[in-house]
Order: structure tokens, then sequence, then C-alpha cells
């Protein structure tokens, strides 16, 4: 961890002007990431800016009926929250599958937006990265890739995305809110983070200055039926080898509308909209799902160690679907 | 007594362990302490061409930076494993060369740990790297040399008996298979860490955790050229050692140097990254069996042949063939070990080193054999029992492995078992049962243990032997309780000091066996000496006598026990798995463990160093993996997130059982070691479970979902 100076900040504006007048500081809320990569040098800010104690730490309803989260509001505090655990079951257990109870009690909702990958060879100096040192090579590509992206990646970079709760709120079509000097913007969630393209150091389109504010939840008319599916190596406290947060609208047997969105598999949250569009319409049957699923696998391309990702993608997209159309539940 | 157990109690040390107020090594308060950081390399292959430490000893609080251009002399030990073994024989920086990723080349020391820190991250290192080996298909095998010297109890490599070809040609039924296991790493729970503390630049005290005081003791005075006497090795307590404990790793010789070169107090504490390549891991395996029966099951042939991997700074060879011979009456009998050196650091042991994967290939064979010739795994075992070391041509004395198999087969409803793979379904998963024998050699030493009688009313046991976590201080208060006739509160217990008259080595499983028996001669020694038959009855005499205390040492060693008998603990798992095949998903739902390990001392911690081992073979049977990036030769783990061991609903309930009787042959105790034997056999149970449930036969570990598929 190199030297850095410390600020608190005491409102928005204070907070954005500190970012723009220091350019390599970072703003630190609950840190459990940050600090874990300051610790190994993967971050080396001149400044830490702590905005945790800004307004933001509120879930509220707004006049469309959406659900708006405070970017400081905790893990913790989402997943427990009633109207979310009724209405978009999927977000809360996406939440709990993730990290730990003590871990998800300091972490935020704008923090965990911001998780970088947990890819070894990013997280360890001795390594080359394009992500962490732009131009040094992509070692993943050529070496231990089991855990890597079968989706979107690029010859720069094939690191996944670490997140649980951004697959769910790709799924919800969630909507980030950010603050500059410049005033206010909305950023859809499936244009908030980036692929690695040539320029893999970059995971989200936040822009120099900006601060997440909130995430906004659209309302969801079928968010009960939602599902959080998520196979790991290990039952508890570990990433998503493959992960699918899925929520479908049932009329009959006929599928009205539907949300599927996959972890583990790209560089940022996946979520399938040419499966989503092949489905509207059709019946729920495991036809149509496994087809859905083809389709939604249908760009990838596997690395040397990942391509049961690909088989492993499908059948959770199967079993995803076929729980939520039967109404939902733990998966 | 002919009860295996009659004691169950809490551990004498837990409170101060839940309350914080246990003091590890890292946790000593020394005036005027400084902090070193370790500087590691960052290629796995070739030497140092140029290492510039200007920018680091300038940085703030730095007090000295420490590299193989200014190294701190360190003599070289005998190195032999009973006097004075180092795990790495290179002594740390040596020279220039890189032997393997995160080798230590330097040390930074500054007046905290986050300054260290910092600087070391500014030392500069250009290097002339050569490719690196770190897989085996690249690596070449030899027959593994021997390691240790004769000294080391470890059966290991070649071995025959009758004609392995003739035996193999004569069987109704073959089975021929590899079973591959990864490198895996102890993963303590209490990172390696020392305190180096040289007082007047002669007599020098070290706080780190150490499963043998008493050996690191000789160990240091080699490495500083001193008298014994003026080296003391502090350990009350072990946050988990696992074999990786046992003596001094490069970290600890260069904190010892360096703390003598600045003539202060030195803490350096590794991060779980620098244990990683630093402190020992559990080599990779690759193990072929061939075993022959005769159509009633009857084994003929058993050929057991292993590669291992070693580094090129030490040999060690994981003896999977030790336990080939004990295991299963065969006329015929091969065993053959080779080793390749790799660019990785020194493995070593790890718990049931050898037993452990030498289990998992023969258990899993079994296994294979079993629905081959279509007898009940459980029966295969019963019939093939052995009544005696093939290798040592001795009788095992008290062994009770048939009581562990029936006993857990009707715990677990064994007989209850459809014969068919894939005939067993729950809420649409495939459930599966799986068996596996389990299996740990005895071992004993030489142990000197003081009591002392305190008018006060207290009893003081003192002796060297470490509890690392396992529940020493509890058993050692409990026997002394029994015999003078007090209860354990009144029972105080020191240990972990060499300063305290040798109680040995916590290793091997051997700490029960070595101390107990000491502990009850000298506990029968002070009554005589206070005229009493019980300790109120000397307290007594104090009183009256107005004198201090009485205070009396014994020692017990083994005697010629060992050329009449093999020595050997024996037991059963049972297991239940649950299979969602579409999806990979497993969980290990149902769990019975049955053992034979002599007389029980504490029931209690007895059952939970049995669900330990279970738990960490889990682990390696479930998820445990440390890949090295076959090009630049670094490992792609680096904590306890990417280095996976079970979390608590990775567990299910697990049932210990103890039988059999007392081990008097053993020593006057009755008492063999529990500490390895659990994990033995855990990961062959479980992927024969797998089997059963889906006809799908797993032969190469961790058993990730990717392999479910």
């Amino acid at each position: 961890m190199n030297n850095f100076t410390y600020v608190r900040a005491t409102t928005l504006s204070d907070a954005v002007n500190q970012a723009l007048t220091d350019r390599k500081s970072t703003f630190i809320a609950g840190g459990t990431n940050l600090v874990d990569r300051l610790k190994v040098f993967l971050d080396e800010p001149s400044q830490l800016i702590d905005i945790s104690r800004l307004p933001m730490q509120s879930i509220e309803t707004l006049a469309d009926g959406s659900l708006r989260l405070g970017a400081l509001v905790s893990n913790t505090a989402v997943a427990d929250n009633r109207e979310i655990r009724c209405n978009y079951p999927l977000l809360a257990r996406a939440i709990l599958s993730g990290a730990s109870q003590q871990i998800r009690n300091m972490a935020t909702v704008g923090g965990n937006l911001l998780q970088r990958t947990r890819c070894p060879y990013y997280y360890d100096t001795a390594f080359p990265c394009n992500k962490r040192r732009p131009g040094t090579g992509c070692p993943a590509i050529t070496g231990i890739n089991r855990n890597h992206a079968i989706l979107g990646a690029s010859e720069d970079c094939v690191a996944v995305h670490p997140s649980d709760m951004c697959v769910a709120l790709a799924a919800l079509d969630a909507v980030v809110e950010v603050v500059s000097p410049q005033g206010k913007r909305q950023i859809p969630l499936a244009d908030f983070h980036r692929l690695p393209g040539n320029m893999p150091q970059l995971d989200t389109n936040l822009q120099l200055g900006e601060l997440i504010t909130g995430v906004i939840l659209p309302p969801l008319s079928f968010g009960k039926s939602g599902v959080y599916l998520k196979i790991r190596d290990r039952a508890s406290y570990s990433f998503a080898l493959i992960s699918v947060a899925a929520a479908v609208n049932l009329q009959g047997e006929q599928i009205q509308d539907v949300r599927l969105a996959l972890g583990g598999v790209a560089h940022k949250p996946w979520r399938a909209t040419d499966a989503e569009a092949f489905l509207v319409g059709k019946s729920a049957n495991a036809a149509n799902f496994t087809e859905a699923a083809d389709i939604a696998l249908h760009s990838a391309q596997p690395l040397p160690h990942n391509g049961y990702k690909v088989e492993l993608a499908k059948r959770a997209i199967r079993r995803a679907l076929t729980v939520s159309a039967q109404g939902g539940g733990i998966v | 007594m002919n009860q295996v157990t009659n004691t169950s109690l809490n551990r004498k040390d837990g409170r101060a362990k839940v309350t914080g107020t246990a003091t590890y090594a890292a946790e000593h308060q020394i005036p005027g302490l400084v902090y070193g950081y370790l500087v590691t390399a960052a290629i796995a292959h070739g030497r140092i061409a140029r290492i510039d430490t200007h920018e680091a000893a300038r940085a703030p609080g730095v007090i000295g930076v420490f590299t193989h251009e200014n190294r701190p002399p360190v003599s070289k030990p005998t190195n032999n494993f009973m006097a004075s073994k180092i795990y790495e024989a290179r002594l740390p920086l040596s020279d220039d060369k890189i032997h393997y990723a995160g080798q230590i080349i330097g040390l930074v020391v500054a007046e905290t740990f986050e300054k260290a820190r910092q600087a070391a991250h500014l030392v500069k290192v250009e290097y002339v790297t050569q490719a690196p080996i770190v897989e085996a298909a690249n690596a070449t095998f030899q027959e593994a040399p021997p390691m240790f010297g004769e000294a080391m109890t470890f059966e290991k490599g070649n071995f025959a008996t009758g004609n392995f070809t003739a035996g193999i040609a004569d069987a109704a039924t073959e089975i021929t298979a590899t079973y591959t296991t990864v490198t895996e790493l102890h993963a303590p729970m209490e990172p390696h860490a020392i305190i180096a503390h040289w007082q007047d630049g002669k007599n020098l005290t070290i706080y780190e955790p150490s499963q043998w005081v008493v050996g690191s003791q000789r160990t240091y005075a080699e490495l500083f050229n001193l008298p014994v006497e003026q080296v003391r090795i502090v350990t009350p307590f072990i946050g988990g050692g696992f074999g990786s404990k046992a003596f001094p790793w490069p970290h600890a010789i260069l904190c010892a140097a360096v703390a003598r070169e600045l003539q202060l107090p030195l803490k350096v504490v590794l991060s779980r990254r620098q244990m990683t390549a630093n402190t020992g891991h559990r080599s990779q395996t690759e193990q072929t069996i061939r075993l022959g029966a005769k159509a009633d099951g009857q084994l003929i042939a058993i050929d057991h042949a292993v590669k291992s991997c070693t580094s090129p700074v030490d040999v060690f060879t994981e003896p999977c063939t030790g336990i080939t011979p004990a295991m299963y009456a065969a006329s015929n009998l091969r065993t053959h070990q080779d080793l390749a050196v790799m660019n990785v650091g020194v493995p070593t042991f790890m718990r049931a080193p050898g037993e452990n994967p030498g289990l998992w290939a023969l258990e899993s064979a079994m296994d294979e054999l079993a629905w081959a010739l279509q007898i009940d795994p459980v029966e295969l075992r019963l019939k093939n029992e052995t009544k005696e070391h093939q290798r040592r041509g001795l009788p095992f004395s008290v062994k009770h492995f048939a009581e562990c198999l029936r006993v857990g087969a009707k715990q677990f409803g064994w007989q209850d078992r459809p014969k068919q793979v894939r005939s067993l379904t729950r809420e649409g998963k495939l459930v599966g049962w799986g068996m596996a024998a389990s299996t740990f050699p005895a071992l004993r030493s030489t142990a000197t243990v003081t009591v002392r009688l305190l008018a006060e009313g207290t009893a003081h046991i003192l002796t060297s032997g470490n509890d690392m976590g396992t529940g020493a201080y509890t058993i050692v208060a409990g026997t002394a309780a029994e015999i003078l006739g007090l209860s354990v509160e009144q029972i105080r217990v020191e240990m972990g000091d060499s300063l305290l008259p040798n109680g040995g080595m916590a290793g091997g499983s051997q700490m029960t066996a070595t101390l107990v028996p000491a502990v009850m001669k000298a506990c029968e020694a002070v009554l005589q000496q206070a005229k009493a038959r019980t300790a109120q009855g000397a307290f007594a005499n104090l009183r009256q006598s107005q004198g201090g205390h009485f205070e009396a040492t014994a020692s017990t060693a083994p005697g010629e026990e060992g050329k009449k008998w093999a020595f050997q603990s024996w037991g059963a798992h049972f297991c239940e798995v649950s299979v969602d095949e579409d999806i990979g998903r497993l969980q290990v739902t149902r769990w019975v463990s049955v053992m034979n390990i002599g007389r029980v001392m504490n029931a209690k911690t007895a059952a939970s160093q049995i669900r330990g081992g279970v738990i960490m073979g889990i682990g390696q049977a479930l998820m445990e993996a440390c890949h090295f990036d076959p090009h630049i030769g670094s490992p792609v783990v680096y904590d306890l997130a990417t280095y996976h061991y079970p979390s608590h609903a990775d567990i299910p309930r697990i049932q210990v059982t103890f039988v059999g009787e007392p081990d008097y042959q053993f020593n006057p105790a009755g008492v063999r070691g529990v500490g390895e034997i659990g994990i033995t056999g855990v990961s062959a149970a479980i992927a024969n479970g797998i089997y059963h449930a889906t006809g799908n036969r797993i032969r190469n570990l961790p058993i990730t979902p990717d392999k479910l598929l």
C-alpha cells in the first residue's frame, strides 16, 4: 500500500470537486474490494475521498413505482429489504449468494457496481496484465483460464466481471444514476460496464469525477418469478463459474416477456437479449428453453480450460428459465 | 481398563482462544520491535541480473534492506531429520539464482509493517529468465531417492514380494487405473510468522509456530553457531500446522539472521500469497494401481506406482506407497515411486503425507474392483484384511479394522444400498453411497514431563510438547487429573517452550502416545515422593510439614515392542452424496466415520480431530487446487478466496464413533494418535459415492462442477 491522503467529503459536490482537483484520487465507501487492492499495489491512489457519510443511504419508492437504491445502502440492507425480497427476489438472492455476511454488511450498492475482476493475473503484480498495465499482454489467454470469459472477450483481456448483484441488475433493466460537476446523468446498467476491447483497463463508462449516487429499479410486474442460479466450486463464499438471473412472464403457456442475464461469462454482466427475443411469444417448454440457451451461447468462444462453461451455461439457463416459468423460488 | 473412552472434556484452552487471550507467535509484545517484509521473485527460473534497493532504502522508516548481495551470515546446519532439519536445504539469499516463483530474494526492515511493505514494493529487480518447468507432463521422472535417512519412520519407495507379473496373470478379474491429485496447500488459519529476539547478541528467543520446539531449538543453534542453551523457542499456541510448521522455513532463518545483524527484535509475518511458495505444499501425484483378484474377491496381486514432484532446492517424495503393504493381503505385491524436479517451492508433510493420496488411489481402485466382481465393497475389504504388515513381516497389535467396517455399515444403513448405479434419487437429484477404508501408522517418541504439586492445592504439568490446536493441553490435564485424583481445573499445564522438559514433536499423530505415558509416570512418581495415594493427600502432607512443593520428573520412550508388532490405527468412512448432474452441483449429505485408535483420551477433541480430517478431505476431494501458470510458473491462487477449502455449507453432520480397545502393546496408556487418520480415505469415499450416484468414475481430483456434467 502506498502513502495517500485521506479526506472525508462533506457533500456530493465536495466529493466530485475533490476528485477533479486530484485526478489520482479514488472514492472509498465500504472499501471491501478497494482496500484489498491497495494492499497488493493494484491501486496506488494519491488520495482517498471518503464518501461513506454522504446522504445516499436510503431505499425509496419513486412516483412511477420504481425503487431507488441509494449508492451507499449496504448489500445486506438491499438483500433484507422487504419490497426487494417480495418484488425482486432474484436481486436479494444474487446478493446473498456473494461474499460473506461480514463483507455484505460493509459493501455498498455503488461499490458493488465497481468491483474489479478477481482474475489471478490481474491480481498479482508479478504477472503482465493489460488491465493493470496496458500493453503488457494477457497471460491468462495461454495460461490457466478455467474461470475466464467465453463471451465478448478480446485478444487483450479475458477477465470476467465478479459481481452477482450486477447480473441481477442487468436482468432487471436497472439504471445507474451518477453526478458530476456537469450535473446528473442516468446510465442503463447494460451500458454501464464495458467489454474489454483494446482498453481493458476501463471496466465502466464512468467519466472522471463522476460519482454513483443510486440505482433505479423500474417496476417489473413478473419480478416475483425471478430466480438467480449460481454454480461455483464451493457452496458459499466463492465467485460464480456460471450464474443466471432469469424471470419469465407467462400467460397460460405462452411467454409474454422474459429477462435473462448471465454472470461468470464476460467482462460485464451479460444480458442475453437475442435469447429473450426468441422466447417472447413462444411456449414455455423444454425445447424452446434449450433453443434459447443455444442462442444465448451462440457466439461463445471458449479458451483451452473453460470449454465446460458453454455447456454449463446452457444447462443453467434451461434450469433457471424452467424454475422461473413454474413461478420462481430457490434454485 | 478395556473401555476405549470414558472421558469427554471441554478444551482447557478454549476460553482463552475464543476470548482472544491466547497469544500466538506474531502477537507477542516485544519493546522496540521492528518489522520485516519479504521481497519475492517474480519469475520461476533464472537469476537476478540486477537488484536495486536504493529507493527502498531511502523510503520513510526503513531500517535495512537485505538481499543476496549483503546476506547476513548463517551456518549450514547438518540438516538431519532428527537433529536439525530445515525444510529447504538452500539457505535464504544464498546466491542470485531463482528456483521457483515467489522465492525469497530480499527482506526489508522498517519501523512499521506498512512501511516495510511499501518499501519492499520499491525494490527493483531485473532478471535473466529461463523457461520454468511447473507441469508434470514436461518434467523428467526418475526413481525417487531416499529421504531423510534411516531414522525416518516413513516406508516409501520400492518394495516387492512374490511375483506380481505371475500373480496378475492368474487373476480372474483385473483393475488397472490411474488416479491424480493436484498441488494442495496446508492453509492453516494462523499464517506463518516469527519474532526473533537477540539478547546481548548471543541469546536468541524465537516466537514462532513450531510443531517441535526442541527440534527447532537445535536447528537455530546450528544455524547461528550457538550452544543449544542459548536458544529458546516459545510456542504456546499454534493455529494449525498440518505438517508445515515442524522446522524453520527460509523466512524464519532470514528473520533471525537479520535480527542479529541489526541487533533489533524483528517480526516477519507472511501473506497468504507468500505462504504459497515459501511454506510447503503437498505435491501433485499420479498413481497407477493394478489389482488382480480371484473370482471370489481374494486379492492375489497389487501394484502401486507413483509419480510425485519436488523442488530444485530440496528432496521430498510424497510417500504414497508406504501404506500399500499394510492394507490388504496379496501374495504378489509391488510398489514403486518416481520423482521429478520442478520449479516449485519445497513440498513437504501435509496431514497424512503419503497415506492420504495413497489411499485415494488404492481405495478408489478397491471400489472399482468391487463393482467389477459384483461384490459389496465392505465385503471385499473384510475378505482381504491383512493380519500382518507385509513389508515389515510383523503382526499388527490391536487391530479392529473389521469392526470399523461392520459398525460403520450398520450405523449408515449400508445393507439397504441399492446394487445398481443411478438407482437412488431424491428431489430430482441422483444420490449415491460410498465408503472407503482409513488408516494411519501409530508413532511414538521419547518424552520427559515434570509434575509439581503445590501446597495451594494445584498441580503443574510442564513439558515442551506442543498443542497445535488439537487438544493436547486438555488430554495432558485430563490424564494428570485422573491419576492425581484432582479436577481438571486444579491442573495447570505449560507446554510449547523449549525451556520445559523435552516433550517431543507434534507431528506424525504422535503427541498423545508420546506424552500421555510420561505424564502418567511423572504423576505416579510425584505421589510416591509425597507418600500419598492422591494429590489431596500430598497437599495435606505439604500443609502439615509447611513444605513448598513436591516435584517429580519422568521420561518414557518406546522399547522393543516395535520389533514384535506393527502399530497402526484403522477406520472406515461411509458417505452419501447428492448430485444434480445437469448443473454439476454436488452436496455431501451424510457422513459416518468409525475409528479404531486404541484408547481415546478425550472423546470430544478426538472426534473433533476426525471431523477436521473429514472436512479437510472433503476439501481435497471437491475443491482444493493450486495451479501454476505453465509459462511464467507462478501460482494463480493468492489468498483464501482463490484457494478454496470447504465452507460450513459444504459440510454435513459428521457422525464419529470409536471402537476397539486400548493398545497396551504400544504403550502403557494404550493410546494411538488421531490427528491424521481422519483425512485418509475421505476423497475415495466421495468419488465412490459419486460413482454409485451417477455411474461416472472420476479419477482426477478435485471433483469440481465441470467434472460432473
